[in-house]
């Protein structure tokens, strides 16, 4: 029978959706064939979304992935394995000007090596950031829930008093530096091309790069290493009774969380080009913090939801005044659209957090469960 | 199965066909307005939003400025209103050519963060000829190759020295570093210091004052020592302890108000007894009525690149009709000011029938002076030259002064030292 | 020697403002378990609120009724935004004090403009002489402000029925609410003192130069200040608080001299390297109860 021999080979059989036969196929990453179809539709929708829009969104998009992949790190240590870290914006910053400083011009104000090959410099910012991360981890294992928020803090803190200090290598404040140059094989992807635009490149570049990074950070999670990350965060007492090392795992985490932040950071300011020492401080560590929260602490998929949510939200306030009379588009009207967006960020970090703690991944689980059992979901 | 595959495809391709829609626009229209003037972006032959003549065509101008957090936005917000009054005067006296000029659709605030300027400016980019202004040193420089690439003119809100040596940036006045040279031969006329203390905000907009305090200081033989210190209230301790321990007899004060607020009066209360100048960004109203007060009209001078708001030049009252009824603030002055070059080049640009964003550089680079109805020296504006011949020496020295709505009052009108007069301006100060 | 103690009186001075809004956090914290974020708002709020009495009222009357409408303000946020939250994470909650904050700030903004408003004080730049040493008249009335609070708090906690509810909600919530007390109202309250206290640090801060919009960094200050003296202890806080302020200004008037190889401004940090000296030592602050966790 078909039936049998496709039980023996460990299928699926069609029309028994939740029918695993062989434990591979239960822990693959995309198990069912609407899963598969679902991220086959979205990768290709993103592909495309190039030819279809506009430079600048494409740009803010750009923008949006790198920060997913700095939230997916900030996810890791916070999420999945519960410490807290306020220090995202130091460990960003590290990435940030090792990046800048390896690619940069040898011959301008500030320290530069000329070494301008994307993966060469992607990866030391990592690394650089990682060796950060774990200079900081013996504080996670001395030190629990609040203390270790404060005390990230305080890194970012520091961190921004040396950048200030530093300027050779970041300009000083208000002066700022090019940021890292993103060149592979030759192709420049911060200028225009015969076929592609600036900006359609770094958005097909970034891409690529949020999706391998976003299916490393899924693999790990569903690996021996996530599962010991998910035991330290709910009763850390208890996971070093049954053998989970404590110290090692709390490392492990801050160094792969800052190993992210630091590609991040390497990569956020390629956009733009220019990025300046004051803006690694506390509000950044919070906006990576809001898009955590907000889009679901412990999914990767929530990560990047909540990256592009946060990252598009002035965007889409800034279109208001053409939908909102009352909304003046200047600065001198009562309501200016400057002060709803501030409003807004923080009206929507209250209501989210209040209202659906899981996020906005929780908002798509309660739909897709919805529409599950449609008509008789109630 | 089949029938969901196929659904999910057509469902795809609508979205596909869609959003097609949005994509495009970034390619520079060229085409021939009005009156056989040539044009490309942020030119168009509807009228403005808020035209005063319909049958004009309109010319759209960006502003993005720090409008609400960051360390400015107390002068920000008056030099946009201030911008915004000055054009629609120029519209109501006729516009330019078949024009009228609009800068109230496309302001965006920059929060004087360079990533979020350089958002913002793609946002807007595609539909402005030029910038009317453009905030922040570091801000700015996010966007300046880009606004190289495509030929963007933009009037800077600010005056560093590095403008001098760009030719799409339309600066105005003179810049900080000849500003603090100016100001310290004025002292050496009036006081004869003998040690002078830069105190500064990092960035080329206090470190460029301190270039030029620091060849002032020793084209006049004084000894000279470089202060800097982080803006807010709470980082001011150690440029306080700093200048109680030092004793200068002049400090160059190149930072906000409230951290000149904090700074000079703290400094009196443990004893402080020598002078200080002040740039204009250093100085605000609201000081007058700090417990720092008595301080300020003791000891404080302002330097600023022109008179002070309540003056008495055909520019000036101008202005004020314009603005109608406001509380003084040199922002308003500063806004007022930085409009005349663009102005005389947009005139210009017309008047060559060549409004295409090439045409209003070319046209910005031809102008030898600019009228600015008394409110510069004659022989400002001139962009055509090189920065050592072209560049305004001119300052202007207040004094605090209470009957004044801006606080300060015109002590010396324009004048240049000898430092200023004498220096060869071949590179930006602070590099 | 006159140097080093003005520069002392000085950090206790700014010391003991620092000590006001530590008290605060630490009294939430005690109660609910976070930190609240939101102590930033309520103090530039607090010092607003004078700086617009003081145009008709004296400032001895604006500076009590600034204090009770913003412990007003700090229970509405409480009732609105943290009583649908308990039970959740803590470190959710705090988040959500953040939003509060940015919220609150935004709109304080707009009453702030885009000027520096003076809170009409009337110690003003004044100095006094002190045996040879010069210290300014606001210097001496927050120290002498802050040490009566902290004594008439240290009363309430100790004589009152209310302090003793708190205290004994803060030690085991489930068996004072088996003792009948309204953990509910135990929360309201130390939030309202939490924010009276911001409010009148909020006042202090504005004395030296007026408030403006990035005045509320200012109290961020106080995070050293509560983990030097532990989180739980509000002793610990008012000694962290002065630590925090005397380190600050002792590092500020020497460091230019001994190690300007730290860099200009290493003041502004050097709280945050005590803490952390602090820590490595004692990882529950100085005067914080051990965590005991049960599994």
């Amino acid at each position: 029978m078909a039936g049998l021999t496709e039980v023996l080979r460990g299928r699926r059989l069609s029309g028994r959706p939740e029918f695993y036969t062989s434990y591979g196929q239960d822990m693959a990453l995309l198990n069912t064939a609407p899963k598969r179809r679902a991220v086959a539709a979205i990768v290709i929708g993103a592909a495309v979304l190039p030819f279809l829009l506009t430079d600048e969104l494409l740009q803010l998009l750009a923008t949006g992935f790198v920060a997913a992949i700095g939230a997916i790190g900030l996810n890791l240590v916070t999420g999945y394995a519960g410490q807290v870290s306020l220090g995202h914006a130091f460990f960003l910053a590290v990435g940030a000007y090792t990046a800048a400083a390896l690619s940069g011009d040898p011959d301008d104000r500030t320290i530069g090596f000329g070494i301008t090959f994307l993966p060469l410099w992607l990866l030391a910012a990592g690394l650089a950031a990682a060796a950060a991360g774990l200079l900081v981890a013996p504080l996670a294992v001395r030190l629990r829930g609040l203390y270790l928020a404060i005390v990230t803090l305080g890194l970012v803190f520091l961190g921004e008093h040396v950048l200030k200090e530093w300027k050779q290598l970041t300009g000083g404040p208000g002066v700022g530096r090019p940021a890292a140059v993103p060149e592979m094989f030759g192709v420049r992807f911060d200028e225009d091309g015969e076929f592609f635009t600036a900006p359609q490149k770094l958005y097909l570049l970034m891409l690529v790069l949020l999706a391998i990074f976003a299916v490393l950070a899924r693999n790990l999670a569903r690996s021996a290493v996530g599962r010991a990350f998910a035991a330290v965060r709910d009763r850390d007492v208890a996971a070093a009774v049954i053998g989970v090392s404590l110290p090692r795992y709390k490392a492990l985490a801050f160094a792969i969380s800052s190993f992210y932040a630091g590609c991040a950071g390497a990569l956020l300011y390629t956009v733009s080009g220019f990025f300046d020492p004051g803006s690694f401080n506390l509000q950044l560590s919070v906006l990576y913090i809001a898009m955590v929260l907000i889009g679901g602490a412990a999914t990767i998929s929530g990560s990047i939801l909540g990256a592009l949510f946060i990252t598009l939200l002035p965007r889409f306030t800034r279109e208001l005044p053409g939908v909102l009379p009352f909304v003046s588009a200047q600065s001198t009207g009562t309501i200016t659209v400057f002060q709803i967006e501030a409003i807004l960020y923080g009206l929507l970090i209250i209501v989210f957090l209040i209202v659906e703690p899981r996020g906005l991944y929780g908002i798509w689980i309660r739909v897709r469960n919805y529409w599950k059992s449609w008509p008789f979901s109630y | 199965m089949m029938s969901a595959r196929w659904r999910a495809g057509a469902l795809l391709a609508a979205a596909a066909l869609v959003a097609a829609g949005c994509r495009g626009g970034d390619d520079n229209q060229a085409s021939t307005g009005d009156g056989g003037v040539k044009t490309d972006v942020g030119v168009t032959s509807e009228p403005c939003p808020e035209a005063v003549d319909q049958a004009k065509g309109c010319i759209y101008l960006g502003t993005i400025s720090d409008l609400t957090e960051g360390p400015f936005a107390g002068l920000a917000v008056p030099i946009t209103a201030a911008q915004k009054a000055f054009w629609k005067k120029v519209n109501t006296d006729g516009g330019i050519g078949d024009y009228e000029v609009d800068v109230t659709k496309f302001v965006r605030d920059n929060k004087y963060n360079p990533e979020i300027h350089n958002q913002v400016y793609q946002e807007i980019k595609g539909e402005v000829l030029a910038l009317a202004q453009t905030l922040g040193s570091p801000t700015t420089a996010a966007i300046i190759k880009d606004l190289v690439r495509s030929n963007i003119v933009a009037a800077p809100a600010s005056w560093t020295s590095a403008w001098a040596f760009e030719d799409v940036i339309v600066e105005s006045g003179a810049n900080y570093c000849l500003e603090s040279m100016n100001a310290i031969d004025y002292a050496v006329e009036q006081s004869k210091p003998k040690s002078v203390m830069a105190v500064h905000y990092p960035g080329d907009y206090g470190d460029d004052a301190a270039a030029g305090a620091k060849i002032a200081a020793e084209a006049n033989g004084l000894q000279f020592r470089d202060l800097e210190t982080q803006s807010g209230q709470q980082n001011q301790g150690g440029a306080i302890d700093a200048i109680v321990s030092a004793k200068p007899d002049l400090v160059i004060l190149t930072t906000g108000p409230t951290d000149a607020a904090v700074i000079v009066g703290q400094a009196a209360a443990r004893g402080f007894k020598g002078r200080y100048i002040g740039t204009s960004p250093t100085w605000n109203p609201a000081l007058l009525k700090s417990p720092a007060a008595a301080a300020f009209k003791a000891q404080f001078l302002q330097s600023g690149p022109w008179a002070t708001f309540t003056s008495d030049t055909p520019g000036h009252q101008a202005m004020r009709a314009a603005l109608g009824n406001v509380s003084g603030n040199d922002g308003y002055t500063s806004g007022w000011v930085w409009s005349y070059p663009l102005k005389a080049a947009l005139q210009k640009a017309v008047d060559n029938k060549d409004l295409t964003r090439k045409g209003l550089l070319d046209a910005v680079k031809s102008l030898t002076s600019v009228d600015y109805q008394g409110m510069l020296p004659s022989g400002a504006g001139n962009y055509s030259g090189s920065a050592q011949d072209t560049v305004v020496r001119q300052n202007v020295i207040s004094k605090p002064d209470d009957k004044s709505p801006t606080g300060v009052s015109t002590v010396k009108d324009f004048f240049v030292g000898k430092t200023a007069q004498g220096y060869a301006f071949d590179k930006p100060c602070f590099l | 020697m006159d140097e080093f103690l003005a520069s002392l009186v000085r950090g206790l001075g700014t010391g003991s403002v620092y000590a006001l809004l530590a008290v605060g956090f630490v009294i939430i914290y005690k109660a609910m378990r976070i930190i609240s974020f939101a102590q930033p708002a309520l103090m530039v709020t607090g010092a607003v609120l004078v700086s617009y009495l003081t145009a008709d009222l004296s400032f001895w009357i604006a500076v009590p009724i600034a204090v009770v409408a913003v412990a007003g303000l700090a229970l509405v946020v409480e009732r609105l935004a943290l009583r649908p939250m308990i039970g959740r994470p803590v470190f959710v909650i705090s988040i959500i004090t953040l939003g509060v904050d940015i919220v609150i700030r935004v709109v304080v903004n707009v009453f702030i403009g885009r000027d520096v408003r003076q809170v009409g004080d009337p110690w003003g730049l004044s100095t006094v002489d002190l045996g040879g040493v010069a210290v300014q008249e606001r210097y001496l009335a927050m120290l002498l402000v802050t040490g009566a609070v902290v004594l008439a708090l240290f009363g309430f906690f100790r004589y009152s029925r209310t302090g003793l509810a708190m205290r004994a909600a803060s030690f085991d919530q489930e068996a004072a609410l088996a003792q009948g007390i309204s953990v509910g109202s135990v929360f309201a309250v130390s939030w309202a003192i939490a924010g009276g206290l911001a409010a009148l640090a909020g006042v202090f801060v504005g004395t030296g130069g007026g408030v403006d919009q990035q005045t509320w960094i200012i109290a961020l200050k106080a995070l050293p200040a509560i983990i030097l003296g532990g989180l739980d202890s509000v002793g610990g806080a008012v000694v962290g608080g002065l630590v925090v302020g005397v380190v600050e200004s002792l590092v500020g008037t020497y460091q230019g001299e001994y190690a300007p190889w730290l860099g200009q401004n290493f003041a502004v940090v050097s709280p945050y390297v005590v803490m952390l000296l602090v820590l490595l030592v004692r990882p529950y602050g100085l005067f914080g109860t051990r965590e005991v966790e049960r599994v």
